[in-house]
């Protein structure tokens, strides 16, 4: 623990740091925010089974803006304070914002997915929400060591 | 991505007669497409119900169930029934949340297809 805070200034159960992200609307890119989520769950001490809900919680932050495409970025703003991880996904615009392009099929499905998505992030987080900034899309959720569901 | 296979059917045991579709790795946003395509060619052969083995998966999100809840949809319309195998618990907890867990026929394993009774 000491070894921590003299490389990081901080230590992992306490204090706070910032992580930033951005990646463009590829599919499979999606990982590397599960992989930063786990990464930050572990730092704020969370355990195995909290970890697990926290990398799909921010799965479903980034798959909650519906059909994106490479000409959209998701911006993710990972920043644990202590005990508490808090994630912010931005959508920035794209010229395709309507879902133009896909089948109906696809959008079906993709409302099915947000409802579902809706039912994890309740469960899997402690607060969620949405909200429009500056004209773009923010998705974001707070998990707190410990506490589930607020 | 490179860990998803596939099998379009298994006669090993009676109930795997049932168009089988084995799939490992993470189910989530890329892999939605490819397991629709998948399952879609498994009620080509015009069967009304289907197994997707999820023993070797790793992950699933809430797109990935959105495609086996349009196959579950699919094979009811048929009078059909989806069975899902399932060990991982990070799977069977998204299942539970969601409520599906009592939609599709969950399993523990291939083996109590044979019979259809659920050991959970």
């Amino acid at each position: 623990m000491a070894r921590e805070e003299i490389t990081h200034g901080i230590t992992r159960a306490s204090g706070r740091e910032v992580i930033e992200m951005s990646i463009p609307g590829s599919v499979d890119l999606v990982v590397l925010a599960r992989f930063t989520a786990a990464t930050i769950g572990v730092r704020a001490d969370f355990d195995l089974d909290e970890i697990d809900d926290l990398r799909l919680a921010v799965d479903e932050l980034s798959v909650s803006f519906g059909p994106v495409d490479l000409e959209t970025r998701l911006r993710y703003e990972f920043q644990r304070d202590g005990d508490t991880v808090h994630v912010r996904c931005t959508r920035e615009p794209s010229a395709d914002d309507g879902g133009a392009g896909h089948s109906e099929r696809d959008i079906a499905e993709w409302q099915q997915a947000r409802e579902l998505s809706a039912q994890l992030l309740d469960e899997l987080v402690t607060a969620h929400g949405r909200e429009i900034a500056n004209g773009r899309s923010i998705a974001w959720l707070m998990k707190q060591r410990g506490r589930a569901a607020g | 991505m490179d860990q998803r296979t596939s099998s379009p059917s298994t006669p090993a045991s009676p109930g795997l007669s049932l168009p089988t579709l084995e799939v490992a790795g993470e189910l989530d946003l890329a892999a939605a497409p490819w397991l629709r395509d998948q399952i879609d060619a498994l009620f080509v052969g015009g069967a009304d119900s289907i197994v997707v083995d999820l023993s070797d998966a790793t992950f699933l999100d809430s797109t990935a169930l959105g495609v086996l809840v349009s196959a579950l949809n699919r094979s009811r319309e048929l009078g059909g029934r989806v069975h899902l195998i399932v060990r991982e618990p990070q799977i069977l907890r998204v299942l539970s949340i969601t409520g599906l867990d009592d939609q599709f026929d969950v399993h523990k394993d291939r083996s109590t297809l044979d019979t259809g009774k659920d050991p959970r």
